[in-house]
């Protein structure tokens, strides 16, 4: 069973997402203070934390870039304001998704899945100078090994798996987040910049991930 | 000097000046005229009396050696009369006086005549009508006259006239002419005089005038200046208040009134702003328990088919609705707490409006198609703005519509002109009647109180489509009669930061003109 770590001060909600959490056949651990969340990860690491933005201690942002200087595990942050800068700043942290409360259970649940889902594939794709394994959910130059989060792995195997292809937001959101109606196109933006700073030569000049103005995204050619 | 009317009734400086100049001049115009008169008519005046009272001296003088030398012979005696004209002759060639002796004719007997005229002079330099006088009066009489010469100068003088008797020859006329140039010379001379120093006077006091303008006027000038910034709301504006008099307490006041206006804008501003806030707070801080009794409610919702009582189920899909209700209601809050703060945001794009008012009927009410009355173009309206608004508008008035239209159609017309597109949804229920009408837009106004509520709208929907609609540069308008139904036309201008200019939609609906 897969463990959702869920970081929330308001102990009814906590209760409350546990509730859906096991119903879905998940673990839950409850944690309730931000500044809590790095010793209970590390005795227990889960595989997946569920994070409030509004959190004694210390708050859901700070706690994001904790874990990420860690850890690669899927987090989906919890707000209540959609519309604001606490989003970006979030997915910048390193959040892999977000939900706005109040959400739905099913979507909850829905979204949770999307990021735990492991699509284990044998094979290897090319991108650039760079070789994906899919069965190890590794990426390495010249036999050096690049670490990304899950989702940052799943976007590009997305891109690179269809290297004709040029992707708009709508169907990134759909293929690698799991969206089935539109959404915040920035998550998509926030993550591909943060993807681009970890394999690109040069993030400003990208050649790995193109940007294709007014329409979307598409992999760079393969190169030896 | 050409002085625009304008200016003149603009500018307190520029009136205060001229008046100034005006009355300067007419002052020094008329003391310059009277100077003048005075100066020139003593100095002419004078000049005839002092001459009258030597030649009366003179000719009486003369009468008197005449007369003593009556009693010698006649060579004596015509030295004497010789000795007269010659020396009176000498001594008028000094001061320019002519002198002119003339025989009575018909004065008894003569022995000698003697007749004394200058050579250049013309003796029509003497009126006729002067000399009768002067021969039937005892006195020396005098006349202002031109005195003409025979080389066609001639100059402004006046004459003195009397009588000799020479013993032994008869009556005589004498007359004496004066040349007046030097005197008239002399008044030119003050005239130009006083035309200049009147003209200096006038700059002079003009200058003054100008100075005490700038030091009247300037403050006033400057204080207007500084109140029209205040009111276009630059409210850190202040006057600059130096010394005690008039101007400073007027400034000093004005900044008084300032800094209170101030104050209580910035308060008002600042309650506002928390009252802004606080809406937006209260939406936020619902939101962690809602979702938790979204989640219970699922929960409960999802497992209503085991209920053995069927009120236990009914009242799980009760609390459901309730819920999304709920959420409705705290999104439109925190929608029109985003407005009130102006942070509402237009996401704008150029995209087709006859999609989204297509999109907007299938959204809302995919069972009461048959209701609609769609007229719209088949090709695309292509629009600038924010495509999400603009559906929250037509859905709002489309909502409204159905809810109003007691089972009557319902008629979307899309019409477009150059610059603009218009949308309008007519139905023909119930209406509003004119006091409802200004009310229409207001929030949580509702038509009717004791009308049941079937929408389940939030009570804000207008009013949030109507500050949608503004920040498109846009214009809702809503018309309504009761028992005949409303129309709202939704009016837009294609391209974004453009002003509407025409309807292409009029307000009152096309059925009843």
């Amino acid at each position: 069973m897969p463990l959702v770590m869920v970081v929330d001060d308001d102990q009814d909600l906590a209760e409350m997402l546990s509730i859906v959490l096991n119903g879905a056949g998940m673990e839950v651990d409850l944690v309730g203070r931000g500044d809590e969340v790095m010793d209970i990860f590390s005795a227990n690491p889960p595989d997946l934390v569920l994070l409030d933005v509004m959190l004694p201690g210390i708050d859901g942002i700070e706690v994001c870039k904790l874990i990420r200087e860690k850890s690669m595990v899927p987090i989906v942050m919890l707000t209540a304001k959609g519309d604001t800068q606490d989003v970006v700043l979030g997915l910048e942290a390193g959040a892999d998704d977000y939900m706005v409360k109040p959400f739905k259970h099913q979507e909850l649940v829905a979204r949770i899945n999307t990021r735990l889902r492991r699509t284990t594939k044998v094979g290897t794709l090319k991108i650039g100078d760079i070789l994906i394994d899919q069965m190890e959910h590794t990426i390495a130059r010249g036999g050096k090994q690049i670490p990304l989060t899950r989702l940052e792995f799943d976007l590009l195997v997305a891109l690179a798996k269809e290297p004709g292809r040029v992707f708009t937001r709508e169907a990134l959101l759909s293929e690698v987040w799991g969206y089935q109606h539109a959404a915040d196109t920035r998550l998509v933006n926030v993550h591909v910049q943060r993807l681009r700073s970890k394999i690109e030569a040069d993030a400003e000049n990208p050649e790995l991930v193109l940007t294709v103005r007014g329409v979307g995204y598409k992999a760079g050619p393969v190169t030896e | 000097m050409f002085i625009n009317k304008l200016r003149l009734k603009q500018s307190l400086g520029l009136r205060v000046l001229v008046t100034n100049i005006l009355f300067v001049m007419l002052a020094v115009v008329f003391i310059g005229i009277s100077v003048y008169t005075r100066v020139s008519s003593t100095v002419i005046n004078e000049k005839i009396a002092i001459s009258k009272v030597e030649t009366q001296n003179a000719l009486m003088l003369a009468q008197g050696h005449f007369d003593l030398a009556r009693f010698q012979n006649d060579a004596e005696l015509r030295n004497v009369v010789n000795d007269f004209i010659t020396s009176s002759r000498e001594d008028g060639s000094l001061s320019g006086r002519e002198t002119v002796l003339l025989r009575i004719p018909n004065s008894g007997p003569a022995k000698d005549i003697y007749q004394t005229v200058p050579t250049l002079l013309s003796l029509d330099s003497i009126p006729q009508d002067f000399r009768d006088q002067v021969l039937s009066s005892d006195k020396i009489l005098d006349i202002r006259s031109t005195i003409k010469y025979s080389n066609g100068v001639s100059n402004p003088g006046f004459i003195l006239g009397g009588k000799l008797k020479i013993p032994r020859s008869g009556d005589y006329a004498i007359y004496y002419l004066f040349n007046l140039e030097a005197q008239y010379q002399t008044i030119n001379s003050i005239a130009w005089s006083l035309v200049f120093f009147g003209l200096l006077l006038v700059l002079i006091i003009g200058a003054i005038t100008k100075l005490l303008i700038k030091q009247v006027v300037s403050p006033v000038t400057d204080a207007a200046a500084v109140a029209e910034k205040f009111t276009a709301g630059d409210l850190t504006t202040r006057m600059q208040v130096k010394g005690e008099d008039e101007l400073a307490s007027l400034g000093r006041s004005f900044n008084e009134m300032a800094s209170s206006l101030q104050q209580q804008i910035y308060r008002l501003q600042n309650l506002s702003q928390l009252q802004q806030r606080f809406v937006s707070d209260v939406s936020h801080e619902l939101r962690t328990p809602l979702t938790t009794m979204r989640m219970a409610a699922e929960i409960i919702h999802d497992q209503r088919s085991s209920f053995e009582d069927p009120s236990l189920a009914r009242s799980a899909e009760l609390l459901i609705n309730q819920i999304d209700r709920f959420e409705l209601l705290l999104s439109d809050l925190l929608e029109v707490s985003r407005f009130d703060a102006n942070e509402a945001m237009l996401d704008f794009k150029n995209f087709d409006l006859t999609e989204v008012i297509r999109k907007t009927i299938d959204y809302l009410h995919p069972t009461k198609i048959d209701q609609f009355e769609i007229n719209i173009p088949t090709n695309p309206v292509m629009v600038d703005g924010d495509p999400r608004r603009i559906e929250r508008i037509l859905r709002n008035l489309v909502a409204n519509a159905i809810d109003h239209s007691e089972g009557k159609n319902v008629k979307i017309e899309l019409a477009e002109s150059e610059n603009e597109v218009a949308v309008s949804v007519r139905d023909f229920g119930l209406g509003f009647n004119e006091s409802d009408a200004s009310k229409l837009f207001d929030r949580f106004w509702r038509a009717d109180p004791s009308r049941a509520r079937t929408s389940g709208g939030t009570g804000l929907g207008l009013s949030i489509a109507l500050e949608d609609a503004k920040l498109h540069h846009g214009e809702l308008l809503a018309w309504g009669k009761p028992n005949e139904g409303a129309h709202f036309v939704l009016t837009l201008p294609k391209r974004s930061g453009d002003l509407i200019q025409t309807h292409p939609i009029f307000i009152i609906p096309n059925d009843l003109i």
